[in-house]
């Protein structure tokens, strides 16, 4: 049995650097967003928010982010656009200090994928 | 945790496969590569006889002649349904002898590390001890072990009785009340190893996970020599250490170097450089961790953490960074 | 030609006998046998009838816990699916395992004795119906209010097999573990009454001439089930009842802080849960002996050597039971006698399974219905079987114990060794007793779904075990590889479900109920004695047998059964009789004169459910009541019976005269109460070993005991006991307040030397829920303050008999059994006082 990719992943990123310039995030494509929905996964975001599609964990700390493309505010506070969202996703605090949500060691691919992912759920 | 629909890409594929080849076929070290071998011999054996049976059942219901009259007699009874078997049978419980007491011999040879696990209501308390058997640094839900030389693991239970479980370094033993139980396995790699407990234990035994990382003996020590508890640095994580002590946390966790000394939960010494969180079921970090804090039922319900919803946003974060600091 | 009991086996030269019967005899068998109409129902104790409840009953339960097995199939599709919570998981996985292994599979064989014994045998009925009666009702109520907690969330949730201190009042503080506990009390108390019907029906009640080695092997397969049920159940018995205490009365027999052990529950559990396997195993097997023949149209090959393997089975089956404890830590010596015995067990199964391949070669077989489904089955079962001989083996059970693999096994094992047997022995004998037969078209779609579901099903989970899958996971995360096989798993449940459902549907369309007026027929022209035409008095005449398929040997004795050219073709009393035979070449020893139906049987059933399902919820007061209640309706049952008639002698047929009542060792009821005091002395065996067992694991928590030499007058007064209970049989001839005298004097002894025994223990500061000791200690006292309590029951119901005039001389079966009950007790009080006195502090 090999070790979950997730584990490594989230290993790995612990060590990767932190370069915002990188977080332009590029037209949302399918690829990315089921990209971003695995990042997600893998990163245990769930552990804190309700993930559509996610059975396990289904976290109640923050918002449930089922439609989080409908939103016009991040949190409440920033304009809700892909390349903020990216941001937000992996260093909460430093745009929104005050915020619970930590700041999340990720690579830079996983904070876009994660974005366009979450940029892409809206309500049917 | 994906239901929506079949495999759409390659690392939904990759997940599929991800438990091939099957752990039990698939050993690490000594204590699980003879019972691979057993196995195989086995699975071969067992598929070879049951396709004896089904061409003898053919034979018996499409057959004409000659064979199909032979095998309609007691003879045949005598044959197949009593002197093969227990020629086979013979064998194999030779085998199974001699393996089962090369595998539980030379307990203790005096070269192994020396760890007691000891299973709880759903987690695992890891003591490294030394040679003379006495504690030297706790952790739990992981264990870390040198490559090549066996662990000696002192098995017991704090509760109910659960079992410990890494089919790729060896076979299980139950953690019984009351009881010591010894196992021994080794890695040969360095890597991950997964772990589960195996007897049923109640409400979230599903989720009663672990890692064992078996290192090369060089980052092994100097993975033994960075357990020390890591200090307090930095305005954030020391505010999280001042709430660890007042909200409640240090009643059941012990952060060594510390006043928080709790022993219902786990030692939280080194919990940051932990690879997962709530015992081998999701990877850590810190947003794993504060939705842990915060409200730990959700991820895995029925633990014995309380939810801390009352916990402000900002006490959530600083416990979070204290706690991922902890290394 | 020898004989057994002096009988002339010359005289069977007699039958057929040739002068016509009165025509008004069939009339009077009608009339006292007549078919129950409305409420009567309820009260009916033929076999024909309770033969069917009881396996309708079973099967509803076999429904039931499949509908839990889908549930948790869906639950387990993809990892971390939320269909059920893990709360109910936890209890609807410990339902299925329950109600399949003690709800449905032991009835269900159990009910397949009821129904079919005594045909096969031609008998009228089982010896003692109001107690089919009775372990009908009592399963029927008790399981399904038992199976009610899951609707309510208060449904066990520890496994099956309930280890403490999982199932400890710390860990399992609600009463969901006392359902199970109190729950599967009466589903015990009615096996035992089901095997010790069995048995003494088995051995005494066969038709004239059918000796050991002309008996149908079902019948001899019912025979070790039931003797098997006697050995295995008190050990469970036992189980649950200290478990039960532990929890209710803080006796640690389990808790290892206190000097108590779980191993002890794993051991009590596994020694009855092993031979469980086998129980369940042998008389589908017994069922398939039956069938293969019929579709093969030829004798059976190798009889002797099958009925030597099910009778090996039943003794080796002792031996295997700790090879569920591989992996707690026993010492490789250890595991090895149970790897050994665990693998020689499958040697008899292996002669079975030959010779049903040998039975099919040595004719010509046909594809019908059960044809298909015992094909089937011994592809199934083969493959369990092997993957059992790998689980044998301990090193490779460290790998797959508690695995999935397990689960793949068990189930191979089960579904290849009972449950299609069973499904062949519904198509087959289904034309016995109802008016048309099922569908052969359908049975193929059904065969084929069950089977190709089965193994589509299980087959998969092999490899999750492999794939390191533990057992009893209410759920699984993904990045194992487990997905896959599961998705599998769950598409072969539900197909495996459709055969079932469309099974259903061919019973609904076809299946009339026909005790009473005629059957399908003998439509796979079998050859035993269960196909001779029968109404609800089961065959007009009882035949001679010569041969193990009659039918086949005598192409007239249907014809001449019919016509009353046989045994007893009329009732010689005007009452329900039936023919006591001997054990082993059943020689007409006397004739039985058997209860009708009662109502008390059925409230008796009621208040033992009450009492239980009671004590569950903690009424405490309702539970006393309906236990009394029950016990008064068993006494007012029973008071019914043992009346002799006012006929020396009768003719059965051809002028051959027995009696019409008999007492002592000959008679079925010592039989019976020989099998209960088995059953008793095994429980207290069982607790004999579990003081031991804490003595040789807990010794540092031990006392010392006292003085041996203090235990003499104990030891004297229960020797007093045991010598006037004994004598009590024999004064009866002289006088019936003399006799009635000696047993209230052995009872007094008895209860005085308990009293003595209990200050002497007490003397020594042990208490009950000090230690492990206390607890087995007190548990040994309160067993033998229990079997007492009983004894003064029967002494007093012996004595309001007495006053009634129903206590007849010079020999009464009331007086005799009581007596023995007695001396019984008196030898149980004598193991108690010697045996924990032995096990000193070292």
């Amino acid at each position: 049995m090999r070790f979950t990719g997730g584990m490594i992943g989230s290993m790995a990123v612990l060590l990767t650097g932190c370069d915002a310039a990188a977080l332009r995030p590029a037209a949302a494509d399918g690829a990315a967003i089921a990209r971003g929905r695995e990042a997600a996964v893998r990163l245990g975001c769930g552990a804190c928010h309700v993930l559509p599609g996610v059975d396990w964990p289904r976290g109640r700390v923050g918002p449930a982010l089922s439609e989080m493309g409908d939103r016009a505010l991040i949190a409440g506070r920033l304009p809700n656009r892909p390349d903020i969202l990216a941001h937000f996703v992996r260093d909460a605090p430093a745009l929104l200090p005050g915020s619970a949500m930590p700041a999340l060691p990720m690579r830079d691919r996983d904070a876009t994928d994660i974005a366009a992912w979450l940029g892409s759920l809206h309500a049917d | 945790m994906q239901t929506d629909g079949p495999l759409h890409h390659d690392a939904d594929l990759a997940r599929v496969l991800d438990g091939w080849p099957p752990p039990v076929l698939d050993p690490a070290g000594p204590y699980s590569e003879p019972i691979t071998v057993l196995a195989w011999a086995l699975l071969i054996g067992g598929t070879l006889v049951l396709a004896l049976v089904l061409v003898a059942l053919g034979v018996a219901l499409f057959g004409s002649g000659r064979t199909k009259a032979r095998l309609g007699g007691e003879k045949a009874i005598w044959i197949f349904g009593v002197a093969c078997p227990v020629v086979v049978l013979t064998g194999l419980l030779v085998w199974g002898l001699t393996l089962t007491s090369h595998l539980s011999a030379g307990l203790p040879t005096g070269k192994e590390m020396r760890v007691r696990v000891i299973g709880e209501m759903w987690w695992w308390r890891v003591h490294y001890l030394d040679a003379v058997g006495r504690e030297t640094v706790r952790d739990a839900n992981e264990l870390h072990i040198p490559t090549g030389i066996p662990v000696l693991l002192e098995l017991q239970s704090a509760d109910v009785i659960h079992s410990f479980w890494v089919p790729r370094l060896g076979g299980k033993m139950d953690m019984v009340p009351g009881r010591t139980n010894r196992l021994l396995i080794q890695a040969d790699r360095p890597g991950i190893y997964k772990g589960q407990c195996a007897e049923y234990c109640g409400g979230p035994h599903a989720l009663m996970g672990f890692i064992v990382i078996a290192h090369d003996p060089a980052d092994f020590a100097r993975w033994r020599a960075s357990r020390r508890p890591a200090p307090i640095a930095g305005d954030l994580v020391a505010r999280g250490a001042r709430l660890f002590d007042t909200v409640g946390c240090a009643a059941c966790h012990t952060v060594r170097g510390t006043p928080a000394d709790g022993m219902a939960g786990p030692d939280l010494t080194h919990v940051g450089s932990r690879g997962t969180i709530g015992a081998g079921i999701l990877p850590n970090n810190a947003g794993t961790l504060a939705g842990w804090i915060a409200d730990s039922q959700a991820i895995k319900p029925g633990n014995r953490m309380p939810p801390y919803r009352q916990l402000s946003a900002d006490d959530l974060r600083a416990l979070t960074a204290y706690m991922a600091s902890r290394r | 030609m020898r004989s057994e009991t002096g009988f002339d086996p010359g005289l069977y030269a007699r039958f057929p006998t040739q002068e016509p019967r009165p025509p008004e005899e069939e009339q009077e068998l009608r009339r006292i046998w007549c078919a129950p109409k409305g409420w009567e129902y309820l009260t009916v104790v033929n076999n024909n009838y309770v033969g069917i409840y009881y396996l309708g009953t079973a099967f509803l339960f076999f429904l039931l816990a499949g509908v839990l097995a889908l549930l948790m199939r869906v639950q387990l599709a993809a990892p971390l699916v939320d269909i059920l919570p893990q709360a109910t998981y936890n209890q609807v996985f410990t339902m299925h395992g329950t109600v399949m292994m003690f709800l449905f599979a032991v009835p269900a064989v159990e009910a397949a004795g009821v129904l079919l014994l005594p045909q096969m045998l031609a008998a009228r009925d089982l010896p003692f119906p109001r107690l089919s009666a009775y372990a009908f009702w009592a399963y029927a109520v008790g399981g399904l209010c038992f199976f009610a907690s899951l609707f309510v969330g208060l449904a066990p949730d520890g496994g099956w097999f309930m280890y403490p201190p999982l199932t400890s009042k710390a860990y399992s503080p609600g009463i969901n573990t006392d359902f199970w506990l109190l729950g599967i009390g009466f589903i015990e108390i009615s096996a035992i009454a089901g095997a010790i019907e069995i048995i003494v029906g088995v051995l005494r009640t066969r038709a004239p001439g059918m000796s050991l080695d002309k008996m149908p092997i079902f019948a001899w397969s019912m025979l070790v089930f039931a003797v098997m049920i006697v050995i295995a159940f008190p050990s469970v018995i036992l189980g649950t009842l200290l478990l039960e205490i532990e929890r209710a009365f803080n006796w640690p027999f389990f808790d290892a802080t206190r000097g108590g052990d779980p191993m002890l529950w794993q051991h009590l559990f596994w020694f009855f849960g092993h031979p469980e396997v086998y129980i369940i195993f042998l008389p589908a097997a017994g069922l398939m002996s039956m069938i293969v023949p019929t579709i093969a149209q030829t004798e059976l090959v190798g009889y002797r050597l099958i009925v030597l393997a099910m009778i090996a089975t039943g003794f080796i089956s002792f031996g295997v039971w700790a090879h569920h404890m591989f992996t707690t830590g026993m010492p490789a010596m250890t595991t090895g006698f149970f790897s050994a015995a665990s693998m020689a067990v499958s040697v008899p199964a292996g002669i079975q399974v030959f010779s049903w391949i040998g039975t099919l070669a040595a004719g010509k077989p046909r594809f019908n219905a059960p044809g298909l489904f015992v094909m089937g089955s011994i592809v199934i079962f083969v493959t369990g079987g092997l993957t059992g001989v790998m689980v044998a083996l301990v090193p490779f059970d460290w790998q797959a114990h508690d695995s999935y693999f397990i689960v793949a096994h068990l189930h191979y094992v089960l579904m290849g060794g009972m449950v299609f047997p069973l499904f062949a022995a519904f198509y087959y004998w289904t034309p016995m007793v109802s008016r048309r037969a099922l569908s052969e078209r359908l049975a193929k779609w059904v065969f084929a779904l069950m089977f190709v579901g089965m193994n589509v099903a299980f087959m998969p989970m092999h490899l999750a075990g492999l794939m390191g899958m533990p057992r009893r996971v209410y759920t699984y995360l993904p990045g194992n590889g487990w997905d896959l096989p599961n998705l599998i798993s769950t598409l072969g449940a539900f197909m495996l479900a459709a055969g079932i459902v469309l099974f259903l549907i061919d019973l609904a369309r076809n299946f009339r109920l026909a005790p009473a007026e005629g059957n399908a027929g003998n439509i796979y022209r079998a050859g035993s004695l269960e196909w001779l035409p029968t109404e609800l008095y089961s065959t007009r005449s009882i035949p001679v047998v010569k041969s193990r398929e009659p039918l086949w040997d005598d192409p007239g004795i249907s014809d001449d059964v019919e016509q009353g050219r046989y045994f007893l073709p009329r009732s010689a009393t005007g009452l329900r009789e039936t023919i006591v035979t001997s054990p082993l070449l059943a020689e007409p020893q006397y004739l039985q004169i058997m209860p009708g139906p009662s109502v008390w049987p059925f409230a008796a059933a009621i208040f033992t459910a009450g009492f239980f399902l009671a004590l569950t919820v903690q009424a405490y007061a309702f539970g006393l009541t309906s236990g009394v209640l029950a016990v008064i309706a068993v006494l007012r049952w029973m008071w019914e019976t043992d009346r002799p008639v006012d006929m020396e002698g009768v003719d059965i047929g051809a002028d051959i005269r027995v009696p019409t009542y008999m007492t002592g060792p000959r008679s079925h009821g010592w039989w019976a109460m020989i099998i209960l005091l088995i059953v008793l002395g095994m429980i207290f065996v069982m607790a004999l070993f579990g003081n031991a067992f804490l003595w040789s694991n807990q010794i540092t928590f031990w006392q010392a005991p006292p003085v041996f030499g203090n235990a003499l007058p104990i030891l004297g007064l229960e020797a007093m006991g045991v010598a006037v209970a004994l004598a009590a049989r024999r004064i009866l001839s002289r006088s019936v307040t003399m006799s009635l005298g000696a047993l209230i004097v052995a009872a007094a002894a008895l209860i005085a030397a308990l009293l003595l025994d209990h200050r002497q223990w007490q003397l020594t500061g042990l208490l009950p829920d000090m230690s492990g000791q206390g607890a087995s200690l007190f548990a040994l006292l309160a067993l033998q303050a229990t079997v007492l309590a009983i004894a003064v029951l029967m002494a007093g119901y012996t004595i309001v008999r007495a006053i009634n005039g129903l206590v007849t001389r010079p020999a009464n079966n009331t007086v005799d059994l009581t007596a023995l009950f007695l001396t019984y007790a008196g030898g149980q009080g004598f193991a108690g006082t010697i045996v924990p006195r032995l096990l000193d502090v070292v």
